[in-house]
């Protein structure tokens, strides 16, 4: 993997959510928690998807929980971000820092 | 007496369609988030609306995981489709072939009763036409592990336009049918999009059976 792959906006916002929720990170709470910051509706097909491909760069690594009887005996899927993961987010930041890095934005929208 | 009340469950039909398109381990985790989430819903605003929600988020799941499919492996799912095509394409006649090869065998009008003729001819070739059709999804779906259902719906709607457009630019024996008999045309590609897709389902869920079965990590009773 390149160390010059910047993630994309919905990987960027999941792979936030999971480093926020460290050890309790499973679809149900990292959902809850992008809906809560972002007041954006998003689905768990949406936070699988992208935390399979998140997982295939290397930049999150799961292992499954115990089975509970509220998910019909179906075991959560945890998630922690990896160092990797972890520089992908710094990497990314730097790169909109320095991209919005003395932009009037709030003129801009209003001309 | 009183009776413990039974906890709500989320629908069935919704949660084996998110089954089918997506591995046995994303279907554990992605089920048991749907189903946490819905008693959730439904202790606070009821099971109606936990239904809905739960029917919503499992119709973007499989949007999603279909997509997922053709994103992560474009070429081996492209690949299986093709494998799919080929193997329709080797014999398009081949129920009309069996067919005709039993009446000959049979001699219909010295030792076939009339009826069975009939039923034969009327019949006898969709259903050989859906065997084939199931075979072939078998096949493909074997070949697109994990993948079974994204590949052979694919394959069952790109085929009649694959088709269609064959006959439009090279011709054929059956390019005139097509025109003259539209109907039919449509019944025989509704009848091989279920074909194909039984095929594909049946493979997934033998996989998943036995995937439980020599899967250590995931005990019997998970999927109940």
């Amino acid at each position: 993997m390149s160390n010059r792959d910047y993630l994309g906006e919905f990987e960027h916002i999941v792979l936030l959510a999971v480093l926020r929720l460290n050890e309790q990170a499973y679809g149900v709470t990292v959902r809850r928690e992008i809906e809560t910051r972002t007041r954006r509706e998003v689905s768990i097909g949406a936070i699988y998807a992208t935390l399979d491909r998140l997982e295939a760069k290397g930049y999150v690594q799961s292992r499954s929980g115990d089975p509970t009887p509220e998910r019909g005996g179906r075991s959560k899927r945890f998630f922690r971000v990896t160092a990797q993961g972890v520089s992908a987010v710094n990497r990314t930041r730097r790169a909109l820092r320095s991209l919005t890095e003395g932009l009037d934005l709030v003129r801009s929208r209003s001309s | 007496m009183r009776h413990a009340t039974p906890r709500p469950r989320p629908p069935r039909f919704g949660a084996w369609l998110v089954s089918l398109f997506g591995s046995s381990q994303q279907a554990e985790s992605i089920l048991g988030d749907l189903a946490e989430e819905f008693s959730d819903i439904a202790s606070k605003s009821g099971v109606a609306s936990a239904r809905r929600w739960h029917w919503r988020q499992s119709l973007k799941t499989i949007a999603y995981l279909a997509g997922s499919s053709f994103r992560t492996a474009p070429w081996s799912l492209a690949g299986v489709v093709l494998l799919g095509f080929l193997l329709r394409r080797f014999d398009f006649q081949l129920p009309e072939r069996i067919i005709v090869a039993i009446l000959r065998a049979q001699r219909p009008y010295s030792n076939l009763h009339y009826g069975v003729y009939v039923w034969l001819v009327t019949y006898g070739i969709p259903i050989v036409g859906i065997i084939q059709m199931i075979l072939i999804g078998c096949i493909v779906a074997a070949f697109a592990k994990g993948r079974e259902i994204v590949a052979t719906t694919t394959l069952s709607i790109v085929s009649p336009f694959a088709f269609l457009l064959h006959f439009l630019l090279v011709g054929g024996q059956w390019s005139n049918s097509i025109f003259i008999f539209p109907s039919r045309f449509l019944i025989i590609q509704v009848e091989n999009l279920v074909g194909l897709v039984i095929g594909g389902v049946f493979v997934h869920e033998l996989r998943s059976v036995v995937g439980r079965r020599f899967s250590s990590t995931s005990p019997w009773w998970a999927n109940k």
